[in-house]
Order: structure tokens, then sequence, then C-alpha cells
């Protein structure tokens, strides 16, 4: 008997979503497995929010089935050990830093010393301990952006969902929401599966896999460098991108050059 | 470990407070000053029965505000905002209108209970904050039209007389038993509520967000503004429409304990309790024999103590 393969922490398979009824994404065969890190790339409007919504179990998928850690999403406070979610411009609360990754926890009463241990971990994880009694309210954007990941992985999930967590850091900001996503490769409490919505074509190159969302489907799956070419990007964002490999063996740099022009009117 | 202490003191604080306002209140009347080691009829049957009430509505208002603008994301939604205040008068001064020898309380706990529905109504479908504070208003103006009507259209002037103290609040003289149900609902709803606090907390993350961290979002929002409602119909019910205090109270609670609703219920509720209190005395007082209605005492003092926070927060 061979031994089995880890059971994948996300499997969707046959999968349509979409909001009000209307499908956005249809045929969507996706695996994650423990620790991986996939990025949904596509232009506006292709369905990678609507997609992370239906993977965090918010919408009801219109068809197929998704199986978080082989099964279905568990019910209340127990949901966060199975899916933390950062959401895309969730505004500012003013609970403090502390309270708010507190509230990551899931806990229907006040936290025993064990969960407070683990909040002050994935303070120190996001580098947030300084301003752990500091209200949300007053932080700068890539501070507030680490709070908020701190919250979506305090449980220690099997799978994050990370929906365009670098959106309006400066860079300063970006490169430490980076190292945090990082970081997440090696949580001391197991490996997180992490999905990341992006724009972002560097931070998507840093992934194991990315899957390129096109004219209502995945129209590329597969490593950075096959899929985050420059035809298939051309194709799926519309605009010309060249590709600067970096000589140190670090993840690529993309520059995108122009949107492309429309094809002209039937070319017969 | 520091904060969870300090915030409990806070809490304990006010209900010190709370305590003292209300032997300062018992104390004080239109007649003077009774030494609290001389309790006579009149500040047993009179008095204390009065100040409790009080209290109880004080509270009442200040917790069902919390709820509100925890389940409507709005800083500025207080008890009546779901058209409660317009179905309450408009019930009230009908039924002063039409039964003069019967209390107006029930009647108005009725119309403001009915207002709420109806106003959930209209606003069916999936909660919208938004759809259901319009459709408060919208619903609160029509019925505030009404009971205009109905006091102008009424004849004889003994109406306009009685249905003014009630829309401005007042105490009266209650029996001891009209505190018996104003007690059990706001213990109830207390206890409740704050065993309710770290989903409520997740709740004005937003409602994705509180779905991510494992809050039965829906069921949650029906069941605290079922408790809103409740709650602001038992206190309009018994003293008619006490303004500020149900939307100045949480705000007032939220500088000294925070965000958090495990403190915030609580303290909301000790301040709100003082407030009507202490305001109470100063209408029984201010121009004794003559008595003002206690909701222009809270509005008159609360409004400037509101904009003072203002100032503050600003700074």
């Amino acid at each position: 008997m061979t031994p089995a393969a880890p059971r994948p922490a996300l499997e969707a398979t046959g999968l349509a979503v979409g909001r009000r009824g209307a499908a956005v994404l249809t045929g969507v065969e996706l695996s994650v497995q423990p620790g991986e890190r996939l990025a949904l790339v596509g232009a506006n409007g292709s369905g990678k929010t609507t997609l992370l919504r239906a993977l965090a179990g918010l919408e009801p998928p219109l068809a197929g089935a998704l199986r978080w850690d082989g099964g279905a999403l568990p019910h209340g406070g127990a949901r966060v050990r199975a899916v933390g979610v950062l959401f895309q411009g969730e505004p500012a609360s003013r609970f403090t830093v502390r309270e708010l990754v507190t509230l990551g926890l899931g806990l229907d009463a006040p936290p025993s010393p064990a969960a407070r241990r683990r909040v002050d971990d994935a303070l120190a994880l996001a580098e947030l301990a300084a301003l752990a009694d500091r209200p949300c309210a007053t932080l700068s954007g890539g501070e507030a952006q680490r709070a908020l990941v701190a919250r979506a992985v305090v449980a220690a999930p099997r799978l994050v969902l990370l929906d365009e967590p670098t959106n309006h850091l400066d860079p300063a900001g970006r490169a430490m929401v980076e190292a945090l996503v990082d970081r997440l490769r090696g949580h001391p409490r197991g490996a997180i599966a992490v999905v990341i919505a992006t724009h972002d074509l560097a931070l998507a190159a840093g992934c194991d896999r990315v899957a390129l969302l096109h004219a209502g489907r995945i129209a590329a799956l597969g490593p950075p460098a096959r899929v985050l070419a420059p035809a298939l990007l051309a194709a799926a964002l519309g605009v010309e991108v060249r590709r600067l490999d970096d000589p140190d063996g670090g993840p690529p740099l993309f520059r995108v050059i122009a949107p492309r022009p429309r094809a002209p009117e039937a070319a017969a | 470990m520091k904060p969870r202490p300090r915030r409990d003191t806070i809490v304990a604080g006010c209900a010190v407070g709370c305590a003292a306002v209300a032997v300062v209140a018992i104390c004080l009347g239109s007649t003077g000053w009774r030494s609290p080691w001389a309790w006579t009829a009149m500040v047993g049957e009179l008095r204390a029965p009065r100040v409790l009430l009080g209290g109880l509505v004080g509270a009442a208002l200040a917790v069902a505000g919390v709820v509100m603008q925890a389940v409507l994301h709005n800083e500025l939604a207080d008890p009546y905002v779901l058209g409660i205040s317009g179905g309450a008068s408009a019930a009230a001064v009908a039924s002063l209108a039409l039964c003069p020898g019967l209390a107006p309380g029930p009647a108005a706990a009725a119309g403001a209970t009915g207002a709420a529905l109806l106003v959930r109504g209209l606003a069916r479908g999936p909660h919208d904050p938004t759809r259901l504070l319009l459709a408060g208003v919208a619903v609160g103006s029509i019925l505030a039209s009404a009971t205009g009507a109905i006091l102008v259209l009424a004849p004889g002037s003994q109406l306009l007389r009685s249905s003014t103290s009630w829309l401005f609040g007042g105490l009266g003289t209650p029996p001891w038993s009209a505190l018996v149900a104003p007690a059990v609902a706001v213990g109830l709803a207390v206890a409740w509520l704050t065993a309710q606090a770290t989903r409520i907390d997740r709740l004005t993350l937003g409602a994705d967000v509180a779905a991510a961290l494992g809050v039965a979002v829906a069921r949650l929002r029906r069941r605290l503004l079922i408790a809103a409602v409740v709650l602001t119909a038992l206190a309009v019910a018994a003293s008619g429409l006490i303004g500020f205090v149900g939307l100045i109270a949480p705000h007032a609670a939220r500088r000294l304990v925070g965000e958090g609703h495990r403190h915030l219920i609580g303290a909301a509720a000790l301040i709100g309790a003082l407030l009507v209190m202490a305001a109470d005395c100063v209408a029984r007082t201010a121009f004794a024999p003559r008595e003002l209605p206690v909701g222009l005492v809270t509005a008159s003092l609360g409004g400037p103590l509101f904009l003072w926070q203002l100032q503050r927060g600003a700074r």
C-alpha cells in the first residue's frame, strides 16, 4: 500500500460561482495542498473576489462541490480554524489591534490564557506586538493590513484567503505584508495553504501556482513561470506585459507597457 | 493583562455613581431634602419607585441604543430610529384622544412595536442598514404627522396638555408594581447581551467579516432587533419619549470602556440609568412645585454634553 497523499486543504470540483444567481465563473477545478500558495490573477470583474467569497463559504456555489480539508465547513466559532479571510477594503475599526486579533479566534467567551498566547504569537508574527494596544483606526495602511492578516491567521486555519493584500500600500507596507505572507508557510502550528486574489503580478510570481481568470473560467493554472507569460497575460488583462527576470533568482518583475488596442471590428 | 481589570473597575465605578445618584434623587424632591435615614411614606411610595423606574428606563434606552448602533452599523442610531418614536406617539395620542381615562403606556408600546414591524416589513429582503434607516425615517415622519393631525383636530385643549407631558417624557408616580416588567426585561437583556458580547463585536466589523468569524449573522441580527424593540417599547410604555439618552449613553460608555460589548453593555446601562435619574431629579426640583417633562431636561443637558464630547473627540 502506498502512503496516502496529504488531504488537500481545499478542493473545488465543477464549481460555478456568481452573484444573485448569475454565473461569473464556471467549471472551476482547483485543489490546494497544505502549505501551498496559489494566486488568482485576472482583470477587474474576472471573478477573483466572487471566487474567494465562495471559497470562504460566504456564497453558496451555483454548481459543483467544495471541500475544505476533505469535508464541509464547520459552523460557529470552529469555522475560523478551517478558513481565515482577509477582505478587501475592510474599514478600520475602533478596536485595539489586540482586540481585533482576538476576535479572529471566534470565541464566544473571554479568551483563556492559552488563547491570549495565540494572540501574542499572531501579533509577533505580524510584527505588531509594539502596537497591540493602539486603536486600529490610528494605524498606517500597512500596519492595519498586517493586523487584519494577523486576525485571519490567529486561529491557525488550514486555509487562508487574502483578497488584494497589497492594494493601496506604500513600498514598505507592501514589502512587510509580502514578508508576512511568506512567514505563513513556516507557521509553527502547521502549514497554512494560502489563496491570494491580486493584481500585483510580482506577488503572484512569488506563489507556487497561479490561476489566471479570464472569460468566465480559469484560463490557465500552473507554475508562475508558465502562467505569467506575456502572451497569456496579454489575452487575460488586455495589456502588453514585459517580464524582467531577476539574475539572482528572485521573483521576476513585470513591466506593464500599455493597453493593447482593441482588435478591429469584424476582421472580415 | 492590564486592560481587563481596569474596565471592570470602570464599570464598578459607574455602578457606584449610579447608586449615589439614586440615593440623592430619592432624598431630593420638590419639598426639599429628606435624610435617607428618615424613610417616610412619601419617600417610599412616591419618590423611590419613580427614581428606580427612571433608572430602569434609562438603562433600557441606553442598552437599546447600543444594540441599534451595532445592528445598523451607524453611530447616530438611537432606540427610536426605526419609526418607533412616531409609532409610540401616534398610538399614545390616539389613546389619550379616544379614551382619556386610560394610561397611554400600553397603546404606546403597541404603537412602537407595530411601527418597528412595519419598518422591518417595508425593508424586507437581505438586511440592509440603509434601507432600514430610510424606511424608519419615512414611517416615523408619516406617523409624526398623524400625531400632529390628531392633536390639532381633536376637540378641547386637555388633550394637548396631557399629550405634551407624554411626548416629552414623564415618569409620573408609578406604583412599585410598575417596576416589575422593566426590571425583568432590563436584567434579562443585559445578561443575554453580555453573553453575546463577542458575537456583537464581530457583527460590528461587517456582515461578511462576522460570518467568516463564525457568527450566524441573520439570526443574531434578528434577535438583537427584537431585544432592542422590546426594551424600547417597555421604556416608552413606562415614561413616554425620553430623547437623547439612547444616543449619548452608548457614546459616553464607549469613551470609558472602549468598543468591546462585554463591558459596553453594562457601562451604557448604568450611565443611561444615571442620566435619567439625574435629569428627573432636575425636572422635579428646578421649577418646583411645577414639573418639567424629563425628556426636555435630558435633551437640554444631553445636547451640550454630546457636543462637548464631540469637541474632545476632534482634538
